[in-house]
């Protein structure tokens, strides 16, 4: 828990959603108010970073650079998986040194499938499509859940299975491999831990934001009723933890690639939610004070 | 000490306190609780407080040996207008090995006064125990309650005497008395705070983050049993050291009552299925 900062990622019906803080702490000095610390891999990878800044972008642009690499060798992206190992294999040689990188990797998966006896022509057109739209609008979410769920089912009616639990692990299908497409989720640390999951938290907010996530997070989230939870979660760990602050980054990656949300000031959020309840308790107050004329205006009536 | 006094002695024996320089290895020295004369429990020839110090606070310790006190558990308090909440959870362990999960981490001192425990089991009983006593002295004395504010300063006076000494504890004095409902943090090092909301343990950081969420003075009854029993379970959720039972105290203008006793594993079934 001693890096300073607060990022999460989890995994729903509609992709990933990845958010995070933006102060870098030096301690006890507040270095920068507004770094990144989501740095985008390739088109439908994004990894959260938490450890010593500079390591981090160092690493994650290695990444960048190999991952690269494969998809011109081999012609078609690696899976979250595989980055992930990828990842972990390179930070391997620095173990016991300084060294200090933990990321979440939230991608997803286009489908690539091996050795398999099922069509997939027309999935290497996708990938082609959803290379070239990058940062698109936030309006475009709304698109990019109804067309998930139009992916999902094609995908079904050629015998692959997209459920949640499944997804990113490799099952077999008349003896043949197949490497699953839907959201994929993969936590890695320098010191070798690396773990797939549906929820991860990393830094020293990731305490405060958990509660608050595993209260919230499920598998049938609206993308909307997704982002607010994130944007929740870190604002709550930004208010209790020092060493996270400032504002918010949110990403959320779906079939289509990453789209990023407009960097928000926490210390806004903390006003609105002031504002708020100013508002619930004077409801409540009036209402209190309605059902007590009514009771008065009730007695009378029986005088 | 009636031998003395029939001796005749006692007027020149005095036992007044802790003096290294006096106490010597082949007096005995018996701690009489502090009945009679104020006097500290502590070994005699030793200063606890050099002797724990390099242990404690020093980087790589003694030999390479360190003593972290770490407060396992998860416990919280809030004030709202119909009074304060307090819930804890109610495991006791001792490093990884879960002793019970059935500990009872909060002290009823009298039907107006409530006390967490956090940290070391042992201190807090035994301190909490005192306090009760220092309470119901008060009483017999002044033939009125004690207020929330001075029972806690009592607590914070009584450790601040073994400050550096090893003591374990993070306490919550939940009241409600005169100028109404009371809470006040106390702690090992003798701090003590007034506030309307607090959590401690190695679980609070989780109970903070639902709380926080969920918080608000005009909170009715049965949301703020559901909010103080959702933060607690969510950080015996995450955090190793804290588990068990969640068990939940309301304290009211008439008195405390004990709200409910819930088994973290029902918990879980039920705000998971409720999620669907």
């Amino acid at each position: 828990m001693s890096h300073g900062t607060t990022t999460l990622a989890f995994m729903f019906q509609g992709g990933v959603i990845a958010a995070a803080d933006t102060r870098s702490s030096c301690n006890g000095l507040v270095a920068c108010p507004a770094s990144q610390k989501i740095l985008p891999v390739h088109s439908h990878l994004v990894g959260t970073t938490s450890g010593t800044s500079a390591d981090c972008a160092l690493w994650k642009r290695i990444l960048a650079r190999e991952l690269r690499l494969y998809q011109l060798r081999h012609g078609r992206r690696l899976s979250t998986a595989g980055a992930a190992k990828l990842l972990a294999h390179m930070l391997h040689p620095f173990k016991g040194t300084e060294l200090c990188v933990a990321a979440t990797l939230c991608g997803w998966d286009g489908g690539e499938v091996e050795t398999c006896p099922l069509e997939h022509g027309s999935k290497g057109a996708d990938q082609q499509e959803n290379r070239s739209m990058m940062g698109s609008e936030t309006d475009d979410l709304a698109k990019t859940a109804e067309s998930d769920s139009i992916s999902q089912a094609e995908a079904r009616g050629k015998n692959q299975c997209l459920s949640p639990a499944m997804s990113g692990q490799h099952c077999t299908a008349g003896g043949k491999q197949l490497v699953l497409s839907g959201p994929s989720l993969y936590y890695v640390c320098s010191d070798g831990t690396r773990l797939q999951g549906a929820l991860f938290s990393v830094g020293s907010g990731s305490p405060y934001a958990y509660s608050v996530l595993d209260g919230g997070v499920r598998w049938g989230l609206t993308v909307e009723e997704a982002i607010s939870l994130a944007r929740e979660a870190v604002y709550r760990a930004t208010h209790r933890d020092a060493y996270s602050g400032n504002c918010v980054d949110v990403y959320h990656i779906t079939s289509h690639g990453w789209t990023r949300r407009d960097r928000e000031e926490l210390r806004e959020e903390y006003y609105r939610e002031k504002e708020r309840e100013r508002v619930k308790v004077k409801e409540r107050r009036e209402k209190q004070e309605g059902v007590e004329d009514g009771q008065s205006s009730g007695g009378n009536k029986l005088n | 000490m009636a031998l003395l006094d029939v001796c005749g002695i006692s007027d020149w024996v005095k036992e007044d306190g802790f003096n290294a320089e006096r106490a010597s290895v082949d007096k005995v020295n018996h701690f009489n609780f502090a009945a009679q004369t104020p006097e500290l429990a502590v070994p005699v020839g030793v200063d606890p407080a050099e002797f724990l110090r390099p242990l404690v606070d020093s980087e790589e310790g003694v030999n390479g040996v360190k003593i972290n006190l770490e407060h396992g558990t998860t416990t919280l308090a809030f004030k709202f207008q119909h009074g304060v909440m307090v819930a804890v959870d109610s495991r006791a362990s001792a490093g990884s090995y879960v002793s019970t999960q059935m500990f009872k981490k909060v002290i009823e001192i009298n039907p107006f006064l409530l006390g967490t425990m956090s940290g070391s089991a042992a201190d807090c009983v035994y301190w909490e125990r005192v306090l009760a006593k220092e309470c119901r002295i008060y009483k017999l004395r002044n033939k009125e309650r004690i207020s929330v504010s001075a029972a806690s300063k009592l607590l914070a006076n009584m450790v601040v005497n073994y400050r550096g000494m090893g003591l374990s504890m993070g306490t919550m004095i939940c009241g409600w008395d005169k100028k109404g409902p009371g809470l006040y943090y106390v702690d090992d090092n003798g701090l003590r705070l007034c506030g309307n909301m607090f959590s401690t343990g190695s679980g609070n950081t989780y109970a903070y983050g639902v709380m926080d969420s969920g918080y608000r003075y005009d909170l009715s009854v049965p949301e703020a049993y559901d909010l103080a029993q959702r933060a607690i379970f969510h950080a015996t959720h995450r955090d190793a050291y804290s588990g068990g039972t969640v068990n939940m105290y309301h304290m009211r203008e008439t008195g405390w009552i004990k709200v409910s006793q819930e088994d973290v594993g029902d918990l879980y079934h039920r705000f998971y299925s409720e999620k669907k």
